[in-house]
């Protein structure tokens, strides 16, 4: 029965692995970010966007993207524990 | 300060300067083998961290070189490339001299221009059209062109230009008239750059 419950089992756990592991890297999604901070920048530069607004967005999507670089980096090394 | 940061590859003449360069360095100095020479800087670190004034040094320092005795071609670096000692700068000198080779030759005389086209928020335009509009002006005067990140939904265009320093004025003009004709649109022209966009050469794993 142990030969059969895991291979019942595994496949199961690794589709939740993996919606998991997409999941997390759509939340922590490195590249929006950066596109976000180019449009921040251009918008700026076009005199759309204040440069009180410019500087505190600018601040917080550096924020996010350094959060967002740790994630991946641990997802990669597997340091992050996904719970079953 | 015992390490080099490195700004670019230029051929011929050591260029030397005095500039508000990268980590406070107050001089920019060529490290030459044979004809072949980096543009350096002393820097204190192997890994500096990319703050928004030393991108500004770095890309200042790049155009201060092409302005140099009437124009020098140099292969850019991107942010961040410092080496240990004089001598591991020599040897990436030595080991990657063909292909800094190649790439002078492709910028020589030349320099890079950028264009972004952009619409009005929310307003609906025929990106097809325009991209087709600006690629028949512009891309007979370039000698190259490649596309960059459409990174905002109000991005219409987004490339970068090599062109030749003569066609410059020649360029500029093209642009002004595009301009003129999409009135309902914002041109967004910047440059000379040093040419990221057309040089394929990375030395930072070499370190």
């Amino acid at each position: 029965m142990f030969i059969l419950d895991d291979l019942l089992f595994r496949p199961f756990v690794g589709i939740v692995d993996t919606l998991h592991t997409m999941a997390l890297d759509e939340l922590y999604d490195v590249e929006a970010i950066q596109d976000e901070l180019k449009e921040n920048q251009l918008l700026y530069e076009l005199g759309d966007r204040p440069e009180a607004e410019y500087r505190e967005r600018k601040a917080e999507l550096e924020d996010e993207l350094e959060i967002a670089r740790d994630v991946h980096e641990r997802l990669t090394s597997g340091r992050i524990e996904v719970k079953k | 300060m015992n390490n080099r940061y490195v700004y670019g590859i230029v051929d011929g003449d050591p260029v030397e300067f005095k500039a508000d360069a990268v980590r406070d360095a107050e001089y920019v100095y060529t490290i030459s083998h044979r004809r072949l020479g980096a543009v350096v800087s002393d820097v204190d670190t192997t890994d500096p961290e990319e703050t928004d004034e030393d991108a500004r040094r770095h890309d200042e320092v790049l155009r201060e070189i092409m302005d140099h005795d009437g124009g020098r071609a140099i292969v850019p670096m991107q942010f961040g490339m410092a080496f240990e000692t004089d001598r591991s700068l020599k040897n990436v000198l030595r080991g990657a001299r063909p292909a800094f080779r190649r790439a002078l030759n492709d910028v020589e005389g030349r320099i890079e221009l950028g264009l972004k086209v952009v619409r009005e928020e929310g307003e609906d335009v025929d990106d097809e059209a325009i991209e087709a509009h600006v690629a028949d002006e512009l891309e007979p005067i370039a000698a190259q062109s490649v596309p960059n990140d459409l990174f905002s939904d109000r991005l219409v265009l987004n490339r970068s230009y090599l062109v030749e320093r003569e066609d410059r004025e020649t360029f500029d003009d093209a642009v002004a008239d595009l301009e003129e004709a999409h009135d309902d649109l914002t041109f967004r022209y910047t440059g000379p750059f040093a040419p990221y966009s057309f040089v394929d050469v990375t030395i930072g794993a070499q370190r």
